[in-house]
């Protein structure tokens, strides 16, 4: 199953650049990173909520914004612990799919899934192809995904006794190039909120 | 570089022989031919390629394929009085380009194969006389192909006259020799055009299956290690993984009742296609994953290893396999298929040769393709022609028999000689390489020796 969540159905126009303005924050994305206003609140909700750091992110693949709670945001999961699962998505027959997923996990051990094909405990991320470093973070990138990431090339870094990840799926209308830019531009663009903030 | 739709695409029938389509892009990106040994006589074998290099990598000696390979499969266009006369001319063109082109890598190969329905339609009283029978299964070493338990039912079983495979460095020589087979000649009907190319990673550059992936835009493309030999990321060319020269010649191993000795000389060859979902190998299989199905579950290997030993000493057994699957819940194909792909004794053949326990039977030919699933089709609708490149494999391996070659893809999926097997599901993740590769097309053919390649058994009396 490549899909996680498909809860919003759109035109198909929305996959064009000239159609919407959910990608409108990518315009400030070559400068300094920040979180869109229209964006901070529900990340700051979600920080409070854990009791912890999250990242905002300042620029999302089109037709996706990163507005938790707007038409894009799929799931929403946190846990007692600290961890959560925030996810981005958009989906339609014959047009594709957009998936963005935000994890935190709060410990800085490898997430552990299960493996396919027996009851072992599996690493979630396999398969390293290379570092980025932005804004403090120093992700490595993950090109196999398991569980929620199946299908996505996620990044993965720690701060502050956390483990953190952004992935997405490797789906047309985007190629394998394009999400690897798409994510690797997510990461760049990443904001740290506080739980103060 | 990148390929156009145009490139990709074959051209219409009357001139898919002398396209190239993508291929011509492997020469560009091969550079130079790999030097090779220079040609002796003709072996009486048509499926000997002789002339072929050899490398060493990760300490393992691995065969260097040809580059380019064709197959086309036709239906004859001659009538049963005709065929002593369609004979000579079609031994007449093979022997011309005998003598245009060594039979080498570095020159061309030809292996002129023939289906049940030639035989069975064509020369039936003499086939019946003269076919070689499989001991082992108490059945015809040639019999009509069958789909396996992983295959889809839309497999197509198909009833192709004959089938020439065409082996070289240099695609033009594969042209001219398609032309001359099949469009000067008049006696062959054209029903398939495969196309495909293998290797040319060996010396440490970008390999020739990853850089045409990647300029066909194929799925998963960008994930294929820099140098692997196919697609999927292994070596199947090591010397000690395929059979020595002769091992499946019919009257090799003692499996086959040769009869009046008429095909003393030839095998048996399978021929398949199949699709390959490189994003799901690459995207949800990681490398320890990928070596646990396609050798065996905690084999050691290092990460990024290409070239896995095979050799006799390395032969998994039955119950090694049982218990990879009872623990990992996988099997390695590799494993899988060496229980039926392997000696399990020590056999003298009937020249004397011994040949040892462990020591591979089957000749793999097979390559890599960016046909979806053809280069040309007679029947595009029948066959699922497409105009979008996809990755696959030309199939084409020799065996003794038709039987053996089942009982080797039998085991590949958990089901062993002698019918004991391994609960998978068809295409079950566990299954590993099986679960992301889909069959198109099969058909088992018979090989004669080179003196009788020729419309065999058309020149006797009815």
């Amino acid at each position: 199953v490549k899909v996680v969540a498909a809860p919003v159905v759109a035109s198909v126009c929305l996959l064009l650049a000239a159609c919407g303005n959910s990608a409108q924050p990518a315009a400030h994305a070559s400068a300094a990173a920040a979180c869109p206003a229209a964006w901070q609140p529900g990340w700051e909700k979600l920080a409070r909520g854990i009791g912890a750091p999250v990242y905002c992110p300042g620029w999302m693949p089109n037709p996706l914004d990163g507005r938790i709670g707007g038409e894009w945001n799929g799931l929403r999961l946190v846990d007692r612990h600290g961890g959560f699962l925030v996810s981005f998505i958009y989906q339609e027959t014959g047009s594709g799919e957009v998936h963005v997923n935000f994890h935190r996990w709060p410990t800085t051990g490898m997430p552990l899934c299960r493996a396919e094909t027996s009851q072992q405990k599996i690493p979630c991320y396999s398969e390293p192809a290379g570092h980025v470093r932005a804004n403090g973070i120093d992700a490595t990138l993950y090109t196999v995904s398991r569980d929620a990431d199946q299908w996505h090339l996620s990044y993965l870094w720690r701060h502050g006794g956390a483990t953190y990840v952004v992935s997405e799926h490797v789906a047309p209308p985007y190629t394998f190039k394009q999400v690897k830019r798409n994510v690797t531009r997510i990461l760049r663009s990443l904001v740290l909120v506080r739980p103060s903030s | 570089v990148k390929l156009t739709r145009k490139q990709v695409l074959a051209g219409a029938a009357a001139g898919a022989l002398g396209a190239t389509g993508a291929y011509e892009l492997v020469d560009r990106l091969a550079g130079s031919s790999p030097p090779r040994a220079a040609a002796g006589p003709l072996p009486p074998e048509q499926h000997v390629l002789d002339g072929v290099r050899t490398v060493t990598d990760n300490g393992v000696e691995v065969v260097v394929p040809p580059l380019h390979h064709e197959v086309v499969t036709a239906r004859l266009r001659v009538d049963r009085a005709d065929l002593a006369d369609a004979g000579r001319a079609l031994e007449a063109a093979l022997a011309d380009l005998e003598r245009r082109f060594p039979p080498t890598p570095a020159g061309l190969g030809v292996a002129v194969a023939w289906g049940l329905p030639y035989f069975e339609r064509f020369v039936p009283a003499a086939w019946r006389a003269h076919a070689p029978l499989d001991l082992r299964a108490q059945k015809d070493a040639l019999l009509v192909a069958r789909r396996f338990t992983s295959d889809p039912d839309s497999t197509v079983l198909e009833e192709n006259d004959v089938a020439v495979l065409l082996r070289s460095d240099h695609l033009d020589h594969i042209t001219e020799a398609a032309k001359s087979l099949f469009d000067e000649l008049d006696l062959f009907e054209v029903r398939s055009i495969r196309k495909g190319f293998a290797g040319g990673g060996f010396e440490g550059g970008r390999s020739l299956p990853k850089q045409m992936a990647l300029a066909a835009g194929v799925p998963g493309a960008e994930l294929i290690p820099d140098t692997a030999e196919l697609f999927l990321g292994f070596t199947s060319t090591q010397s000690q993984g395929l059979g020595p020269r002769k091992i499946v010649n019919f009257e090799a191993l003692g499996y086959v009742d040769l009869r009046s000795g008429y095909f003393r000389e030839g095998t048996h060859m399978h021929l398949s296609h199949l699709n390959e979902e490189l994003d799901t190998w690459y995207q949800l299989f990681d490398f320890r994953q990928r070596v646990d199905t396609v050798f065996r579950p905690g084999l050691e290997v290092a990460e990024g290893t290409q070239t896995v030993r095979q050799a006799p000493a390395d032969v998994a057994t039955r119950s090694q396999v049982a218990h990879g699957f009872r623990s990992d819940g996988t099997i390695g194909h590799s494993a899988a298929i060496q229980i039926a792909s392997r000696l399990q004794s020590d056999h003298v053949a009937d020249d004397g040769k011994v040949y040892r326990k462990g020591t591979a039977v089957p000749h793999r030919a097979d390559f890599n393709t960016l046909d979806n699933p053809f280069f040309w089709s007679a029947e595009p609708q029948r066959d699922g022609m497409s105009d979008q490149p996809s990755a696959g494999v030309h199939f084409v391996v020799f065996n003794p028999t038709s039987d053996d070659f089942e009982r080797v893809r039998n085991a590949m999926d958990g089901v062993f000689p002698g019918g004991a097997r391994i609960d998978l599901r068809p295409r079950d993740r566990g299954q590993g390489i099986n679960s992301v590769l889909q069959t198109t097309h099969r058909q088992n053919f018979l090989v004669p020796p080179r003196r009788n390649r020729a419309f065999p058994l058309a020149e006797l009396p009815a």
